[in-house]
């Protein structure tokens, strides 16, 4: 078996290589290739009969999700919890980040090893207590709520993104910007933060991205319609008897557009964040 | 590293920076001080929480009915009482281990296709990426609708080539439901187990390549005892770490088959939703996870061992 691989010619090698790649690129874009055409198809025509291509194109399905169901009022919800979280994260998490790589006092060692533990723990552990912990706060069916939810998965993994970084990068000029006369904050302000904006934007496209795709906390902790985030919002297009394909493709579409345009956008830092361990799925 | 260029002054000049102060004295107000919100946050939010879960699940308490009785280990004997208890474990045990090792097997092959040098090969990583990138509850809603038994696409599609006679509800039968949940698990999964394997492929030097070539190593010699070997620590984070999130994922199987048909997906935290979310028992529910965690916390130190040791070398 071995020695029969090794006598396979390179170019029959690469044929392979390139079929392996060709399948699996197929399967990744099958779904999605439907969902796109189904978003424009009429219903009738989504039901009765395969077509790749929509017979008649149409915008009914958009106009469905944002005039009949209330996707943006969802939207709005999304983008309000996702900004104040990210907000919120992006300066905890640098702060905590440059005290446990930068500073010396008693606690940090310990402080900076469980910070990737608590990031470690895994959703569905957290699920009832989050929510036992929601409901007597008063903050059930409240963006509040919802963001403080968010924090407790974004701040563990902000700072362990933060720190990886904030090791990176070389503490020579930090420590000349000390010796010149500079204070501790005065550094961090100038020389650290400007020196961290690629993984500070990293870690702000993973948080913004971790909230927008969030489902099941979203589910648990805004149960009512004025406060309800856009992936509830879509899931609800399931029935367990019947479901409205069209408008939940149509909205599916317009929920992913943030997030793979952040994407396009800023790729370079999603993999240099890729690279740094940042998973969930 | 920077952490001891900066501590050396403090640690070999202590005596001298009693008399002159040292540009560092401030470090432990200002570190506690920085850390506080972060600490505060994961004290309250995930320390807190976690406490107050373990006290519930010695009750009953019920959603919307006040804070319930103690009732000792009645969760627990309860949820071990069950006859489907040990069928859940070890369902859940499966589909993870499958999960994972086709995840790692269909990453690994991936990664190994992309390491050839051809022309677009960014943009392919790009697009390997979207399963990845993409609101999961969108793919597997997309997905669901696919395997749909009445109007889904893929009984559109064998039907009109001819492949079934009729519709099939694949989601509604046994052993095709527990496949296509583990489908769905690894078209969401794999890529990224392929993206962080090429990114340690990358890092093996092509003098050891060729050098192997010039010892006579055939491909699969060479596959074995230099990528195989320079990728072990990417992958053994990476499986550690995966099989983690796989265990615990919720969303896919809420969503795909919800915990049917008759319980044959009903994975450990689908059934943590279940007990507390549709029969009310936060008891209960607050019970199971604590029994899952001598496993969860078991996986979380052996990968955090790892993360550490790589992060401070």
């Amino acid at each position: 078996m071995t020695a029969l691989l090794d006598r396979v010619p390179e170019s029959l090698f690469r044929v392979v290589a390139f079929a392996v790649i060709a399948i699996l690129m197929f399967m990744i874009l099958f779904p999605l290739y439907f969902m796109v055409t189904t978003a424009f198809k009429f219903e009738g025509e989504i039901y009765s009969e395969l077509t790749w291509i929509p017979r008649e194109p149409t915008l009914s399905n958009f106009r469905d999700v944002i005039v009949n169901f209330r996707i943006p009022l969802y939207l709005r919800n999304t983008l309000i919890v996702a900004l104040s979280t990210t907000a919120i994260v992006v300066v905890v998490s640098v702060l905590a980040a440059y005290a446990l790589t930068r500073l010396r006092f008693p606690g940090r060692a310990a402080m900076a090893r469980g910070v990737l533990f608590v990031y470690l723990i895994p959703g569905s552990l957290m699920l009832i207590p989050m929510y036992l912990t929601i409901v007597r706060l008063g903050l059930k069916d409240s963006y509040l709520g919802l963001i403080v939810a968010n924090l407790s998965f974004a701040v563990p993994f902000c700072t362990w993104l933060m720190m990886g970084y904030l090791r990176s990068i070389s503490a020579e000029m930090e420590e000349a910007s000390l010796i010149d006369g500079c204070t501790r904050l005065m550094s961090l302000w100038y020389i650290v933060i400007p020196l961290s904006v690629p993984g500070i934007v990293t870690a702000m496209i993973f948080i913004f991205n971790g909230v927008w795709n969030e489902f099941i906390f979203a589910l648990v902790l805004a149960q009512d319609d004025a406060h309800r985030m856009i992936s509830v919002g879509l899931s609800n297009f399931y029935r367990s008897d019947y479901y409205m394909v069209g408008p939940m493709m149509a909205g599916s579409l317009i929920a992913m557009t943030p997030v793979v345009l952040l994407y396009i956008l800023a790729q370079r830092y999603v993999v240099s964040g890729l690279a740094a361990g940042a998973v969930k799925g | 590293m920077s952490q001891q260029t900066l501590s050396q002054p403090l640690a070999s000049s202590r005596a001298e920076s009693r008399r002159r102060r040292s540009p560092f004295a401030g470090d432990v107000v200002l570190g506690w001080l920085l850390v506080a919100p972060a600490l505060l946050i994961v004290l309250g939010m995930v320390g807190y929480p976690f406490l107050e879960a373990i006290r519930i699940s010695f009750t009953d308490r019920m959603v919307g009915r006040g804070p319930g009785e103690w009732v000792g280990l009645d969760n627990y004997a309860y949820i071990l009482g069950w006859p489907d208890f040990g069928e859940m474990v070890v369902r859940t045990v499966l589909i993870t281990i499958a999960a994972v090792i086709l995840k790692a097997v269909v990453g690994l092959i991936l990664a190994t296709a992309l390491n050839q040098s051809f022309r677009g090969r960014d943009v392919l990583r790009g697009v390997f990426m979207l399963p990845w990138i993409l609101p999961t509850y969108i793919i597997v809603l997309v997905w669901r609708w696919i395997f749909d038994g009445q109007t889904g696409l893929l009984n559109q599609i064998l039907v009109s080539f001819g492949l079934l006679a009729e519709n099939y509800p694949f989601l509604a039968r046994s052993g095709s439901a527990v496949s296509l949940l583990i489908f769905v698990l690894v078209w969401k999964g794999y890529p990224f187990y392929a993206l962080t394997f090429l990114a340690g492929m990358q890092t093996i030097s092509s003098e050891l390549y060729d050098a192997a070539k010039v010892d006579g190593a055939g491909r699969m010699a060479r596959f074995f005892y230099i990528t195989l070997p320079g990728i072990r620590q990417v992958m053994g984070v990476v499986l550690l770490l995966s099989t983690i999130w796989t265990m615990n994922s919720l969303e896919i199987p809420m969503l795909l088959t919800g915990g049917g048909p008759s319980n044959a997906t009903e994975v450990f935290p689908l059934l943590t939703y279940h007990l507390a979310m549709q029969n009310f028992r936060l008891g209960e529910g607050a019970a199971l996870p604590i029994m899952m965690l001598p496993i969860i916390a078991l996986l979380v130190l052996g990968v955090a061992s790892y993360m550490d040791k790589e992060a401070t070398e």
